[in-house]
């Protein structure tokens, strides 16, 4: 068993309730393991330690606890997965500039950003695996394991969001899109 | 303001510290123990949600739970950018 640790954002449903009306239920679905955030109107934030077998069972267990709690809970994003190049040099235990002349260096193989632009966004995953397997360095295994499952969460959770008029598309743009 | 000890250790301190750092520490609610307040909450914090973060009487794990309050203190983004600048100011002496 390993303690996993991640945070899980939720948009609550419109009923006008506040987010403080769903801590006992929260309580009563077993996310007493978490901490529970209700300072934005309409939101709420659990940082779960969950201690569990693999870091899949531990996310997929929250999600489900926060479920039964709070049914219509939207999901906005699951962390840590987002990352910008400050993130990524604390996680690494390096300054920003370092990470900049690493990845300016390396851009060939660095992995692709979600989002480039003045702040890119990368996903933790694919940056800490190229860490590990091309820079040689000493990753955070439990880290590695959360931030690929919270790509995978973050993703799917894209992917239902294309209307369904686009869905049809979905399949060739995914052709296109990946490398071959 | 008065408000009883937590009745685990490890969430007390984490409340201590808390309170050391300008949070409002408020006992209260149905299932948990209380509610701390960031002493920033505004439309600029980018923590946004933990600026009121709800305290469990009985966690699951008191030591995990203290861990987390703390975090939830030391993450705050107006707290940092404070510390920040008071590291710099200290430099420039």
């Amino acid at each position: 068993m390993n303690d996993y640790e991640f945070t899980l954002k939720f948009r609550l449903p419109e009923s006008g309730k506040n987010p403080e009306e769903y801590i006992a239920a929260l309580a009563d679905a077993g996310c007493d393991d978490a901490l529970v955030g209700v300072g934005r109107p309409g939101r709420i934030a659990l940082d779960f330690t969950r201690t569990a077998t693999s870091a899949t069972d531990a996310i997929v267990s929250a999600l489900k606890d926060v479920r039964k709690a709070i049914p219509k809970a939207e999901l906005v994003e699951a962390s840590p997965d987002f990352v910008g190049l400050t993130d990524v040099a604390e996680i690494a235990g390096c300054t920003r500039q370092n990470m900049r002349k690493l990845m300016t260096t390396h851009l060939a193989s660095f992995p692709a950003p979600v989002h480039d632009g003045s702040s890119a966004v990368w996903h933790l995953a694919t940056v800490l695996r190229w860490l590990h397997e091309k820079q040689q360095r000493s990753v955070d295994v439990t880290l590695l394991e959360v931030a690929k499952i919270n790509m995978a969460l973050n993703i799917a959770k894209e992917r239902a969001a294309i209307p369904n008029a686009d869905q049809k598309k979905f399949t060739d743009l995914l052709m296109l899109a990946a490398a071959t | 303001m008065t408000r009883n000890r937590h009745p685990k250790p490890e969430v007390e301190a984490a409340l201590k510290h808390a309170e050391e750092c300008g949070w409002r520490v408020e006992q209260g609610g149905a299932h948990a123990w209380g509610k701390m307040y960031c002493p920033y909450n505004d439309d600029s914090c980018r923590c946004g949600e933990y600026c009121i973060t709800s305290i469990w009487s009985t966690p699951k794990n008191a030591g995990n739970h203290g861990k987390q309050l703390r975090r939830a203190v030391d993450n705050c983004s107006i707290r940092k950018k404070l510390m920040a600048l008071r590291v710099s100011e200290a430099d420039d002496e």
